[in-house]
């Protein structure tokens, strides 16, 4: 009964099911369970927290993350898994705790100065909380005093910096150095990603990690948090 | 300038939005990601608010990759400059489609609707480029009626002409930059809106022109 209910919400997350009323990636699903229906019936059997995101959610992600590098799915079909998951971690929130799960760590995510793109940052925010982080989203436009000044007061183990234009990727540069000259580069991994920086600028910069899309970065952070 | 009557040119071209998501040509989307897309397309309309200006400017002279036109103003790109040496004029433009659909996009994304956020981020790409088309358009005529071409359109950050650049081409526009505006990091705000130049010349000179022999972006996807 549980692993068929994991399984359940395994094979909706790759739909892209948040509801029953959603027709998934393949159609014709509508009146199915979809996560969130699925989510409740876990908690509801008493499935135990742990297994219904690891075994279910973040299995699941898994599969639609190696899809999409297979070319077999596609940025919306990605998106949609990721709306399934991010529902469904809403619904497990308030039983985290209890449960004794921990974030596996803190990331903070900003837009920096002078850009206000954030599609690609909000992807790496729904992936990441699916995946067990915790995660505050700066905003956009951000001053490098301000990043600063957030990583001093939230004591993240991540950072992670977005920008779309060739003309704003240079403030990621002016953050990681407002880090250094602030004493706190040391104390947090600081990843890059947007469509103009590439692996040769994150290190050009001083950054730890490049992520190429949102699969990537949370890639990135998974390694970073194992060593 | 900004016209009701140029919104209704402004039709969605469904290939082009799920080209922009990501399906290229080959890819097919679910059926989910094409209702929402066609959903989206079929109400777009009253999102969407264009305006566009532009200017025609005598080209005083091209030195290496600098270009210098009339209003002290100069552009510095090699394939700008092998572009407007084969030019008399050229036209400066800028154009939006305004900010609510922008508005939209991110109360569905603040919401955590990612898909329909992006979906409707890539319907108004596709309506800017409309637009665009229609300006461009606008700027063939003027230059038929003097018997000239007109070249590819070419904004900053295309090719090796930097984003930064973006300041001459609003210096160009002399004031009415229809509505836009542009941050210090060259940001137009509202976001979907397009600038840049349109070469205007004797047709066999302009129109042949390709830059990508004069580029150093050899890996660039529009490569030819």
């Amino acid at each position: 009964m549980a692993e068929d209910i994991i399984s359940l919400i395994r094979e909706n997350v790759i739909q892209g099911r948040v509801t029953r009323d959603d027709e998934g990636l393949d159609g014709g699903m509508v009146g199915q369970p979809g996560v969130t229906e699925l989510t409740e019936k876990a908690l509801a059997t008493g499935i135990d927290v742990r297994d219904i995101i690891n075994k279910g959610l973040t299995e699941g992600m898994k599969l639609m993350g190696q899809k999409f590098e297979e070319k077999a799915y596609y940025i919306p079909d990605m998106l949609s898994s990721a709306e399934a998951v991010g529902t469904a971690m809403k619904l497990l929130e308030p039983h985290l705790a209890q449960s004794g799960i921990k974030p596996k760590g803190k990331v903070l995510l900003a837009t920096v100065k002078g850009d206000l793109h954030d599609i690609g940052k909000n992807i790496v925010t729904i992936l990441l909380r699916g995946a067990g982080y915790t995660v505050k989203d700066l905003g956009n436009d951000m001053e490098p005093q301000s990043i600063v000044n957030a990583v001093r007061e939230e004591n993240p183990q991540f950072l992670g910096l977005s920008a779309l234009l060739t003309s704003t990727m240079v403030n990621m540069r002016d953050t990681i150095q407002a880090l250094e000259e602030s004493g706190l580069r040391d104390k947090v991994k600081v990843i890059i990603g947007g469509a103009p920086v590439s692996e040769e600028y994150a290190k050009s910069i001083g950054a730890d990690g490049y992520g190429s899309d949102g699969f990537q970065a949370l890639a990135v952070i998974g390694s970073l948090t194992s060593t | 300038m900004a016209t009701s009557s140029i919104r209704n040119e402004l039709g969605v071209d469904i290939k082009q939005v799920l080209s922009r998501m990501g399906y290229g040509t080959a890819g097919v989307p679910s059926a989910r990601i094409e209702s929402l897309v066609r959903e989206y397309a079929d109400n777009i309309c009253h999102l969407i608010e264009p305006s566009y200006s532009h200017v025609i400017r005598d080209i005083n002279s091209v030195r290496g990759s600098r270009v210098f036109i009339e209003g002290s103003v100069t552009f510095r790109s090699n394939v700008v400059a092998g572009l407007l040496k084969r030019c008399q004029k050229v036209a400066v433009f800028v154009l939006s489609t305004g900010g609510r659909l922008g508005e939209v996009v991110r109360q569905l994304s603040g919401d955590g609707l990612m898909v329909q956020a992006a979906v409707l981020d890539a319907i108004g790409s596709d309506a800017a480029e409309t637009l665009a088309h229609v300006v461009q358009d606008i700027i063939a005529r003027e230059a038929e009626a003097d018997g000239l071409g007109i070249s590819q359109r070419f904004s900053p950050g295309y090719c090796d002409w930097r984003v930064s650049q973006q300041k001459m081409v609003f210096r160009a526009m002399g004031g009415d930059t229809a509505g836009v505006c542009l941050t210090d990091g060259c940001l137009m705000i509202p976001q979907k809106s397009i600038s840049g130049i349109i070469g205007i010349g004797p047709r066999d000179r302009v129109e042949s022109y390709n830059p990508c022999p004069t580029c150093e972006k050899r890996d660039c996807r529009g490569r030819r």
